[in-house]
């Protein structure tokens, strides 16, 4: 088992991990730039060791100077967190040689589910359905027409040198097909001086479904239900819950079933997160496999009971999986909202600084998961997140009621935070409704 | 708030372990030198031996530079087996030798033999300094001369990477004459029209400094790399002043004008492929020698036939045509004065725009060889359709800060000197040499007199009537007096349209003529300046049209122009013997 343990990471995801070790009685060991000096995890951890300057390439992305860290803390693992050095298989790779424990799956997974191509021939040799796409390259409508309805519509035309939305077109139709594909190929000559196509189903307004998966060094894998993370704005996720509206008792299991066979076709090990897109018919894509923990982790760790972290700790000590799918149970329903230091009346611009004066609330299925406290200074190198508030509730509608209540209870002084902006989300009806997908933000905009 | 030691500590649970404790495995890890980074050694061995954090140079042991520079599998080791005599007895010398083979698996302090570079071959000597410093011992000393001898021979060039601290100690009067016997060999192979590319690495000193490293036709270094004769702790020690920093690093030397080049290592090898090929003896392009053909029928067809009338009109046709083709526009009259504001336009193309856009894959070889780089002149090779040319323009800048740097386009006595330096090579490797003159005059002022202007200038015009190989000139601004003339004593001189050429400027001539430097329009009028001038004066042989508005944007023209003629011109003279070419550069200023 491990005795200490070196999280090689800040913020919030270090307190959290900081946490977990001292429950389970693990020593803990906090990396720290020039600028977080001040930092709750630097204060938080038993030991701090100072790893450089400001800018992360130079800390938090120094793999020589996390691992020299390592050697002269005398910690024998390394949480990597998320971001960072998270999924760098180089870094996983450079634990392992200097026979560290790093605390996620090995840097070949690493790797392989890093590569997006490999990755989804992973996926098609395991059955794991995938965005269906023309292998071959395409040079004329006639082909592609009929690759198309293999594919099944709507399908787009892509670039196959792509790349900024040029030589793009959906065809909904056969009938658009044709001259979809002629538009397409036409900017595709244009803009890149080459007339190569790909074909793909153009998936429709999909909600962005995510399944918790647990693995261990003996092959057991389980699933712990899915997150909706359709609440996004520019790829970045701004609401996620447990479980799912979308999602019927027979398609969670069909989906848990795809997640645990791709976890499994990747020989995986440790906490891991495979994406799929769902379409309003119920088809769903894998998209890709997250190798590390989460942001959003905290709503599966309450509808299930389970703690990822220690739980990520103990598999990487070599212990069995301490649940078997059957002891996976959801009860409830548990809503996360991320608080970060931005302006969304500024074009959600960062909002670094001090902090005067907070209050964050707490109660009764109130959790927080934060590394600010009053008089703390935001730097400006970093991500803008400041905390997470996750709620849990018998079901949906009183989830999104003590979200309200909670969020109406913050108060973060000295900087702007988009705190409003969600309360805003939380009572817009099409969201109480829970009928979103991903472009659910992008539709407010235009409002 | 403040947090410092508030929180309890983590109650320990002493978990039993069974894994090892962690260790970083031995050479993983590397700490650079240079910034104290620590450094993965896998990243600093795939990465050209630089330092990742820091862009430092480590040095390089010498069969990891020969995989470096070296086509996959084209080594082939010369001399292995060579062994010091031990000339003085040295006590502990044979066995420190025999220490240091065991430990760097060398014989000696240089590696020598051949290779092929992207196809190309040459000759390779390495030196490594994990031996004695690779200072330069008998066996050192006679693995040059063998390489450089056997290159001679096979008419090779050779390529060596100085790396030394000098001279052999233990070897002691025996190691001096290492120095001679290098050079000796090194004279020979020049002689016999063979080329030798030095690269200098750090640290680079001492007698080696002194011989083999600084006699390259062509002298690259890499990087910050230490290059001097006396050891700056010797200096300082002597002189009792600290040294300036940057002290007899390779961007000093660079601009005390005794390198060509600095070169990462990342480009090194395409830079030494690009150099090979531009120094390979090639026939003389299919196309050109044609063009050559072409020019001489033109001129006899002109000589021997009459024209009629309306042949003549059909041959006016067709250049009006040819003319609107090239989008020029008809000559247009326009006083002397007017010509000589535009000749000395600000956004005028410059030098370097007619090197970038009338050849291809120049490298600029920097320095005299005495005292500094003028950067008032650019100089190098290139190619021009396949055939390796020697380019050397007097650069005026394209804003006040370029302008500034390059002194306006007056070049000193060692702008003159590296123009005489690149000249001299061309004609050791049978180049031809293009030149574009665009000087309002030399430099004049204090520095430029202490170092001999007046000298550099003669010796130019001196050496260049008799250059073996073909010249042009072509004046494309400002052809200001005796600066001009130094890169114009050619086999032909052109001008563009509206460049003058003249004594002195048209202001120095009123002043002195007229004691009114205010009078140079008036001046201008009567110095017979201009391009339609001097041709008819017989002082140039052609006018190259120029666009209304001549600038980058309407460059194209002039360059396609340029192109052709100059592809005549060198298919003319490539092809006249070289007795007879610079008979004919003689006759062409003796009958003026």
């Amino acid at each position: 088992m491990i005795n200490k343990v070196l999280i090689a990471n800040r913020g919030e995801i270090a307190v959290r991990i900081i946490r977990a070790c001292r429950e389970m009685g693990i020593e803990t060991v906090a990396v720290y730039s020039e600028a977080d000096k001040e930092a709750l995890h630097t204060q938080l951890a038993d030991e701090a060791i100072c790893i450089g300057p400001a800018p992360s390439t130079e800390s938090y992305l120094s793999m020589e100077r996390i691992v020299s860290a390592t050697m002269v803390s005398g910690a024998d693992a390394i949480h990597p967190g998320f971001g960072f050095l998270s999924e760098n298989s180089k870094f996983a790779e450079l634990c392992e040689q200097c026979n560290i424990t790093f605390i996620g799956p090995s840097a070949e997974i690493i790797r392989s589910m890093g590569n997006k191509s490999q990755a989804r021939n992973t996926m098609i040799a395991a059955g794991v359905p995938v965005i269906p796409g023309s292998t071959d390259p395409i040079y004329d409508a006639e082909t592609g027409a009929k690759i198309a309805a293999e594919i099944g519509y709507p399908v787009i035309v892509k670039a196959a040198l792509g790349g900024g939305g040029k030589g793009m077109r959906v065809a909904e139709t056969p009938e658009e097909f044709e001259s979809s594909f002629n538009t397409a190929q036409k900017e595709t000559q244009a803009a890149f001086g080459d007339n190569t196509m790909y074909i793909e189903h153009f998936v429709q307004h999909p909600r962005h479904i995510e399944f918790q998966i647990l693995a261990d060094q003996y092959g057991n894998v389980i699933h712990l239900g899915e997150r909706d993370c359709s609440v996004q704005r520019n790829h970045q996720k701004m609401i996620e819950e447990s479980p799912s509206m979308a999602l019927t008792p027979e398609l969670r299991e069909k989906m848990g079933q795809a997640a645990v066979k791709a976890a499994s076709a990747a020989h995986y090990t440790n906490a891991g997160t495979i994406e799929f897109l769902l379409e309003k018919s119920g088809n769903f894509y894998f998209m890709e496999m997250n190798t590390r923990i989460q942001v959003e982790h905290p709503v599966t760790e309450w509808v299930t009971g389970i703690d990822l972290i220690k739980e990520q700790i103990r598999i990487a000590s070599g212990r069995k999986l301490s649940y078997t799918q059957d002891d996976v149970q959801i009860t409830g329903h548990a809503m996360e909202c991320r608080i970060n230091a931005e302006n969304p009346s500024k074009n959600f611009r960062p909002s670094p600084g001090t902090i005067t004066d907070m209050y964050l609330p707490g109660g009764k299925g109130v959790r927080i998961d934060s590394a600010i406290y009053s008089g703390y200074t935001v730097p400006p190198y970093y991500d803008s997140m400041l905390a997470k508030l996750i709620v849990h509730a018998k079901n949906r509608s009183e989830a999104i009621t003590k979200m309200r209540s909670a969020l109406g209870e913050v108060i973060i002084e000295g900087i702007d935070t988009n705190v409003d902006y969600q309360y805003e989300i939380l009572n817009h009806p099409k969201f109480i409704s829970g009928d979103i997908d991903i472009e659910f933000i992008n539709s407010l905009s235009g409002e | 708030m403040k947090l410092q030691n508030m929180f309890k500590k983590t109650s320990r649970k002493a978990y039993i372990t069974l894994r090892e404790k962690p260790e970083v495995p031995h050479g993983l890890l590397r700490k650079c030198n240079k910034c104290g980074a620590g450094i993965m050694a896998d990243d600093v061995k795939k990465g050209y031996y630089i330092c990742p954090k820091c862009h430092g140079y480590f040095r390089i042991h010498a069969y990891r530079r020969v995989e470096m520079i070296a086509d996959e599998g084209s080594f082939e080791e010369w001399d292995v087996g060579l062994s010091t005599s031990n000339p003085l007895d040295f006590r502990g010398y044979e066995e420190k030798v025999e220490m240091l083979q065991n430990k760097t698996n060398l014989e000696e302090a240089i590696v020598t033999g051949k290779i092929a570079i992207e196809g190309k071959p040459a000759v390779i000597g390495v030196c490594d300094g994990r031996f004695l410093m690779a200072s330069m011992g008998e066996v050192v000393g006679e693995k040059i001369a063998r390489a450089v001898e056997r290159a001679t021979e096979e008419k090779l060039p050779v390529i060596i990477f100085a790396c030394s601290g000098g001279a052999r100690m233990q070897e002691g009067i025996v190691s001096l004459m290492q120095m001679a016997k290098t050079s000796a060999a090194l004279k020979r192979h020049s002689d016999a029209g063979q080329l030798y590319i030095s690269v200098l690495t750090d640290p680079t000193t001492g007698g080696v400094t002194a011989s083999f490293a600084m006699l390259g036709d062509i002298i690259l270094a890499e990087p910050k790399a230490l290059i001097g004769f006396a050891g700056p702790r010797v200096i300082e020690q002597t002189i009792g002043e600290k040294l300036p920093k940057g002290f007899q690093r390779s961007e000093f030397l660079l601009e005390h004008g005794f390198i060509d080049r600095i070169v990462e290592r990342e480009e090194m090898k395409d830079i030494l492929a690009d150099i090979l090929t531009l120094h390979q003896r090639c026939e003389l392009p299919e196309k050109m020698e044609h063009a050559g053909t072409l020019i001489r029928e033109r001129k006899k067809e002109n000589e021997s036939s009459e024209k009629t009338a309306d042949e003549m009109e059909m041959m006016e046709e067709s250049i009006e045509l040819i003319e609107d083709a090239m989008e020029l526009p008809k000559t247009v009259e326009m006083g002397a004065w007017e010509r000589v504001q535009i000749s000395r336009k600000k956004d005028r193309p410059v030098g370097a725009d007619y090197i970038d856009n009338l050849f291809t894959n120049f490298i600029e070889f920097h320095g005299d060889r005495y005292f500094k780089d003028d950067k008032a002149i650019i100089g190098g090779v290139a190619d021009f359709r396949g055939m390796p040319i020697t380019v050397i323009a007097q650069a005026k800048g394209k804003n006040t800060k370029d302008n500034i740097e390059r002194n306006f386009g007056m070049p000193s006595p060692e702008g003159y000197r590296k123009a005489l330096r690149l000249m001299k090579q061309a004609e050791k490797f049978g180049r031809p040499v293009i030149c574009f003159v665009d000087t309002p005059g030399a430099f004049c002022g204090l520095e430029a007199e202490e170092r001999g202007q007046g000298e550099a200038i003669a010796r130019n015009l001196f050496e260049l009537s008799g250059l073996k190989v073909p010249v042009l000139s072509v004046v494309i601004g400002e052809g200001g007096s005796g600066g001009a003339l130094a890169m114009a004593v050619a086999d032909e001189v052109w001008m563009l349209e509206n460049s003058i050429y003249s004594i002195l400027s048209p202001e120095g001539f009123a002043s002195i003529l007229w004691k009114d430097s205010k009078r140079a329009s008036e001046a201008a009028e009567v110095m017979k300046l201009t391009a339609a001038d001097l041709k008819e004066l017989g002082i140039i042989e052609q006018i190259i049209r120029e666009p209304n508005e001549f600038t980058a944007a309407t460059f194209g023209g002039v360059c396609n122009q340029l192109q052709q003629e100059i592809a005549l011109f060198l298919g003319h003279y490539t092809t006249i013997d070289e007795k007879k070419l610079v008979e004919k550069r003689y006759s062409r200023f003796r009958n003026i």
